[in-house]
């Protein structure tokens, strides 16, 4: 029965918790009723400070949905609560955060606007200062609240930031806006806008055979300057990084839109590319509640073990540093991974090296290209 | 001859390339040992009565690279083999950052900074910037507003839309066309050390509140300390446009630190100063004066940690702020004797829209920069 309820597709699916995207009359309406009830209770004839029952988001609480005949595999939290009390000292604290930045949330929904997470910070530091002392804090508050109401961070009225870039065989239009071509979008391609409903509202149009997620902005700026996606018809995407909600959900419309363009993910050879592809892949558990909306089946394309055997010398090789060690510990105990994934990460463990993509140079200028080229050919990715 | 060879193109550099192995060559067959004269800059010195012999365009003086010596030798040999590569880059007409040309020896080379070094060194011999050796560094930069440009056949039209974002282009020597009919540049920056993935916040801010649409200007953000293309694009539009510059900057050190990195260059980059820095840019906010002016919050105010003191006074002692910008040491003292500092978002803690209705529209009339 556990097993069936971790991978089913089935009514228990229902148990799997998400974050709605709510326009913000019914945010607020979602807001007003927590309150109301609270105070009710507060009111009865056994008045009591309700508890607040935040969905867990930790490892024990994150189930796998994989799919029944398709390879897409999302993380879900499941219906594991974890309860803030006031009457509990530990939590006590944290409780009354959540509640402020419900508040401060509510008077944003009001006015109409959109704030960024520093702003909110300096925000909830002027109005308490006695509770609030860290952005990290405010950041973990404001999951606790996406929690609690089950609303989105963008639905909460927070704004979203965006880094990523866009190029290849794609053309973009805003509504009412003219067309914009990304291949001839230079060097820097197109950025991805914070906006996510601008992006949900994106018209898209393409003629490429592949989807290439690139971690690295370098990389990125490299194979878009050099145009390989003349050469090998495809569209670019990168987040520069982590990856961010804009870039995840541009891509996720993607793998809609164009269902038959393989996504193909292009990481340096370390836990921590690993760990990008995986985000893109199965969403985070962090942001549990809204990961698994964005979430497409991406391949990964490169740098893999076989590659750094052939193609990389010793000397361009370089030891994991503490962190990729971290990284690793947490991959490999979630149940996420497949099991070439997981050889290719015990792999990485075992040698104590991690390798760059750019090691690749070593081969001459062009080589980047003929390599994505050859391995696409060749469909060599897992 | 000289009028030739001081434009830095590509067929002009590969000649100066060929010149500079001639005469080592040269230098071996007469039975010399080869050297190389390399111009050492600095875009400031810790001098800070204003007397010292800092220039952004002229060298402090020169270093004598020779073969006798086993550190310098191997600074050589790094030099030569970054230069061959670079000769096959313009031979070829491609494009390399300095992490892909480390790559092509790492036995050689063994350190990055090892590369770094002989760019560097190569720029200054063959008298030009970095991207005339077709070597790219990444471009993280941001344009909005009222300014429209074409960059290899492509057209960028911020008019059209000025709240939109388009990505300043990398090949900034591509740029032409530009066409503004904006009032002013402003230029927003932040160094991001916080969770929030916020180096862009400000600039979001900016966007979100429609800034363009009632202020006739062009915003510019990189992100934090400005990259090279950000700045070749800053000062290409100061070039063509003439228009007043503003900086937004967060009110600390590091804040500080950007915007001098702005109007006069950095250190790494100094020898290629004079076509990085914006001598016009002014400070716009946030001062430590205007604590009281706007009455910020309290709680708002973090105190300054000692790196942060620190870097506060290494700045103050730069001979280029006694030299060119003593307005900015009377807040910078402030800013030291207070002992704390404070972001562009604690001007919104009140309303989120005051920094784009009215902090920056009333300083910007009222002429209240630096």
């Amino acid at each position: 029965m556990g097993e069936l309820s971790k991978n089913s597709i089935f009514f228990s699916d229902q148990h799997l918790c998400h974050a709605d995207i709510l326009p913000p009359s019914e945010v607020r309406a979602r807001i007003e009723v927590a309150i109301l009830n609270f105070l009710k209770n507060l009111n009865s004839s056994n008045p009591e400070v309700t508890d607040l029952p935040l969905i867990s988001r930790k490892m024990g609480n994150s189930r796998v949905r994989r799919g029944l005949l398709t390879d897409d595999s999302k993380i879900f939290l499941s219906h594991s609560f974890s309860t803030k009390s006031l009457m509990n000292e530990n939590t006590a604290n944290s409780f009354i955060r959540v509640w402020k930045v419900m508040e401060m949330c509510y008077q944003i929904l009001i006015e109409e606007k959109k704030v960024t997470q520093r702003e909110l910070f300096y925000k909830l530091l002027c109005d308490s200062p006695q509770y609030f002392t860290s952005q990290l804090q405010v950041n973990r508050t404001i999951q606790d609240l996406v929690a609690l109401v089950r609303c989105s961070r963008y639905s909460l009225g927070i704004m979203a930031s965006s880094r990523g870039a866009v190029a290849g065989r794609l053309l973009l239009q805003e509504p009412n806006q003219e067309i914009v071509d990304c291949s001839t979008c230079g060097s820097s391609g197109y950025a991805i806008s914070g906006d996510l409903n601008l992006l949900e509202n994106l018209v898209m149009k393409s003629d490429a055979r592949y989807i290439i997620v690139v971690e690295k902005h370098a990389i990125f700026q490299r194979l878009a300057e050099d145009r390989v996606f003349n050469q090998i018809p495809c569209i670019l995407i990168t987040a520069k990084g982590y990856p961010d909600i804009g870039t995840r959900l541009l891509l996720h419309r993607m793998s809609r839109e164009f269902p038959e363009l393989p996504i193909l993910g292009l990481v340096d050879w370390n836990p921590a590319g690993l760990a990008i592809l995986c985000t893109f892949k199965f969403g985070s558990i962090a942001m549990g509640l809204e990961a698994y909306r964005y979430a497409c089946n991406v391949k990964w394309l490169g740098l893999l073990k076989d590659d750094i055997e052939q193609l990389v010398p010793e000397e361009s090789l370089i030891p994991l540093k503490p962190r990729d060690h971290q990284i690793a510990k947490s991959l490999s105990s979630s149940e996420i991974l497949q099991d070439k994934y997981k050889e290719e990460l015990s792999f990485m463990v075992q040698s104590g090296q991690r390798a760059e993509i750019e090691a690749l140079y070593f081969h001459g200028f062009d080589f980047l290209a003929k390599y994505i080229g050859k391995k696409i050919v060749q469909a060599d990715y897992i | 001859m000289e009028g030739k060879h001081s434009i830095p193109n590509r067929l002009n550099l590969l000649k100066k390339i060929g010149e500079l192995t001639r005469s080592l060559v040269e230098d071996l067959c007469n039975g010399r040992s080869p050297t190389l004269k390399i111009d050492q800059f600095s875009s400031y010195c810790s001098e800070d009565s204003g007397k010292c012999c800092c220039s952004y365009n002229l060298p402090k003086g020169k270093e004598i690279l020779t073969l006798q010596r086993e550190s310098q030798s191997r600074r050589f040999d790094a030099l030569l083999r970054v230069l061959l590569i670079v000769q096959q880059l313009l031979q070829e007409n491609k494009h390399g950052s300095k992490r892909d040309i480390y790559y092509m020896h790492p036995s050689v080379f063994k350190e990055q900074s090892v590369v770094d070094r002989a760019v560097n060194d190569i720029c200054i011999l063959l008298q030009c910037s970095r991207h005339n050796l077709n070597v790219v560094s990444v471009g993280n930069g941001l344009v909005m507003g009222w300014v429209r440009f074409a960059e290899a056949g492509r057209n960028f039209d911020c008019i059209s839309s000025p709240n939109t974002a388009h990505q300043i282009p990398v090949h900034v020597e591509d740029v032409e066309d530009i066409i503004s009919v904006a009032e002013y540049i402003l230029i927003v920056e932040k160094e991001s050390d916080h969770y929030a993935f916020d180096d862009r916040a400000v600039f979001q801010r900016l966007a979100n509140d429609q800034f363009c649409r009632k202020n006739r200007c062009i915003v510019i953000t990189g992100r934090g300390y400005p990259d090279v293309p950000t700045r070749r694009f800053l000062h290409l539009l100061i070039e063509k446009l003439r228009l007043p510059v503003y900086c937004l900057v967060d009110c600390d050190p590091y804040g500080i630190d950007i915007l001098a990195t702005f109007r006069f260059g950095s250190m790494q980059m100094a020898y290629d100063a004079k076509s990085l820095r914006l001598p016009g840019i002014q400070w716009l906010g946030a001062f430590p004066s205007d604590c009281e002016k706007y009455q910020l919050p309290q709680h708002c105010l973090l105190p300054l940690t000692t790196e942060d003191k620190q870097k506060a006074e290494g700045i103050l002692h730069r001979c280029y702020v006694e030299r060119e910008a003593p307005s900015w040491r009377n807040e910078l003292q402030l800013m030291l004797d207070r002992g704390v500092k404070f972001e562009i978002e604690a001007l919104s803690v009140h309303s989120l829209t005051f920094l784009s209705e009215n902090y920056l529209p009333s300083k910007i009339q009222m002429g209240a920069f630096i």
